[in-house]
């Protein structure tokens, strides 16, 4: 009976990971700048952002996937299915809560937040495992600290490229025409650093591809059957961005007409190598709009354009209790399975 | 200097950029604010036959319209990128210089005024001597703006003082007017006041729009 069920919550499981893929294409706001610039008409950025995203999901996700799918947890550990489906409902309820509440909430930080709250649960409840070694504390404690550290570098790359760029670049220009001429360069440019920035977000979202990684982990699916869903999250990532990002995007782009393309150039140039250095040399899953807004706050602080560091400040106290919540969350809904023998 | 009108044709204007067809509607308008300034000056010394003679010019003139009918033609194609509406306001705002310039020029034509005195005389020929500088000023600022925005906001300064030095003026002459022994109802009081606010209204837009160039340049420049 228990197999039957564990059986077809796989099967959810899978479902809801590539809904996920889904979901994170269509809220995928990377290319709106391009589309703002009129460089390219909205279908084409549409579909080069979303060949980008899946690209870097295909090719260069798995160092992610498998630190949020087995690095993270402590020797002889591994998820159950009912764990992984606790998770997954909790970051969907957290989600959800947070955009009817119109908060902005990373879904990466709910999503380790509930394997936290997980296996915590499991560890002191099913038994048999020391809480203290239910995780590898060097890689969680590594997954943690990025999330401080990746904005606050992103805010330091942007000041530096932005400063760097106006001493060699921008303050020679000084009539319209050649102003006009430079960001009409500079759109091109924000392509390329926008095609960048796509691949490293598919490669860094972590959510989907981290339950999948933790179905091949325990056994669930085989690794080829982990690839063919990778491919199908790619597939579902970009079809989610092409279908339903488009209008996220074409709004977003309506309000940022008046932005400079080398500002988007230098913002998505810093998103870009914070994503890249972190997915690829620490393998870590990072908040990608978290770094988006560190970097839109360095570009305005090396403009000595005014931060509303209140705002700021709000922000942060939500970013920073998403983590416990999301434990506190997953962790009371694999106590209920636990509670009726599902483990 | 008089705009060449058998130059000016669809065709030719086609061939022209947005930028030059700007400084070409602005030198158009520049010229016949010259022309009024001028038409004003030649009733200072009643000269009334040039008077008459410039002020019709203003009023007659359509040689920017062709003007304006090609940049606009031009603009709503074109593939700027952010710059588009700042330009087509600052075309608007040239455009309103030749229509203050226009509602001056009529009004003025209304009568044959003779002024109280030498002093008055010779103080209007200052606030137009005010008034012809700032207006060949905001020319050169607008020329400069797509070459170098830092010196257009310069020019802008500049005009924003001399402004500050016709208002001065005016206040003596609307003072010294209004101690003539004269019925306040009379044509000439009226005229001359409203002569005068006219020619201020003229030196107050130019200014507004000197400091809508001043706002261009640090929209666009990176100061250090």
């Amino acid at each position: 009976m228990e197999y039957e069920i564990a059986g077809i919550i796989v099967v959810i499981l899978i479902t809801l990971a590539i809904a996920l893929s889904f979901s994170i294409g269509a809220n995928d706001e990377t290319s709106a700048p391009l589309a703002a610039t009129g460089t390219l008409k909205i279908r084409m950025v549409l579909i080069i952002g979303g060949a980008a995203i899946a690209f870097g999901t295909i090719f260069l996700s798995q160092g992610v996937a498998s630190m949020v799918g087995e690095k993270i947890l402590g020797p002889g550990i591994k998820y159950t299915v009912f764990m992984l489906f606790a998770v997954l409902i909790s970051s969907i309820i957290w989600l959800v809560i947070g955009s009817l509440a119109g908060i902005p909430l990373s879904s990466t930080h709910s999503l380790i937040g509930s394997i936290f709250g997980v296996v915590i649960v499991y560890a002191l409840f099913y038994g048999g495992v020391d809480p203290a070694t239910a995780f590898n504390w060097e890689k969680l404690g590594s997954v943690v600290i990025s999330w401080f550290l990746s904005p606050l570098f992103g805010l330091l790359v942007t000041f530096g490229l932005y400063k760097l760029i106006e001493k060699l670049y921008l303050s020679k220009k000084k009539g319209l025409n050649e102003i006009e001429a430079s960001e009409k360069k500079f759109s091109w440019a924000l392509l390329i650093a926008i095609i960048f920035a796509e691949i490293w977000v598919g490669a860094n979202s972590a959510e989907a591809l981290g339950m999948l990684y933790a179905l091949y982990s325990n056994g669930e699916i085989t690794l080829v059957t982990y690839y063919i869903f990778v491919v199908i999250c790619a597939i579902l990532a970009f079809l989610g961005l092409y279908l339903a990002g488009r209008n996220v995007i074409r709004n977003l782009a309506s309000q940022l007409t008046d932005a400079r393309p080398s500002d988007g150039f230098i913002i998505q140039l810093s998103v870009a190598i914070i994503l890249m250095v972190c997915t690829v040399i620490y393998s870590v899953p990072i908040s990608h709009s978290h770094v988006i807004v560190f970097c839109i706050i360095g570009l305005n602080i090396a403009k000595k354009k005014e931060v509303d560091y209140g705002k700021i400040g709000k922000m942060i106290i939500f970013w920073v209790l998403t983590f416990p919540l999301a434990a506190l969350m997953a962790g009371l809904i694999y106590f209920g399975f636990l509670s009726v023998g599902l483990y | 200097m008089m705009i060449d009108l058998t130059d000016l044709t669809d065709k030719n204007l086609k061939k022209i950029k947005i930028d030059d067809l700007t400084h070409m509607f602005m030198d158009s308008i520049n010229e016949q604010n010259i022309k009024l300034i001028e038409g004003i000056e030649y009733l200072i010394k009643e000269d009334f036959d040039n008077f008459e003679k410039n002020l019709n010019y203003v009023i007659e003139t359509e040689a920017e319209i062709l003007i304006k009918k090609a940049f606009e033609a031009k603009i709503f194609k074109s593939k700027l990128m952010f710059s588009k509406a700042d330009r087509l306001k600052l075309f608007s705002k040239i455009n309103d210089i030749k229509a203050i310039g226009e509602f001056l020029a009529n009004r003025m034509l209304l009568y044959k005024v003779v002024f109280p005195d030498v002093e008055f005389k010779l103080r209007i020929e200052l606030i137009l001597k005010y008034l012809k500088e700032i207006s060949m000023n905001i020319a050169d600022a607008v020329k400069s703006i797509g070459s170098d925005l830092s010196h257009a906001h310069d020019i802008c300064e500049h005009i924003k003082d001399e402004r500050r030095k016709m208002r001065k003026e005016e206040w003596g002459l609307l003072t010294r007017l209004w101690n003539y022994d004269m019925d306040y109802l009379s044509r000439t009081f009226l005229y001359l006041k409203e002569m005068i606010e006219g020619i201020m209204m003229l030196a107050d837009h130019i200014k507004k729009f000197s400091e809508y160039i001043q706002f261009l340049a640090t929209k666009y420049l990176y100061f250090k």
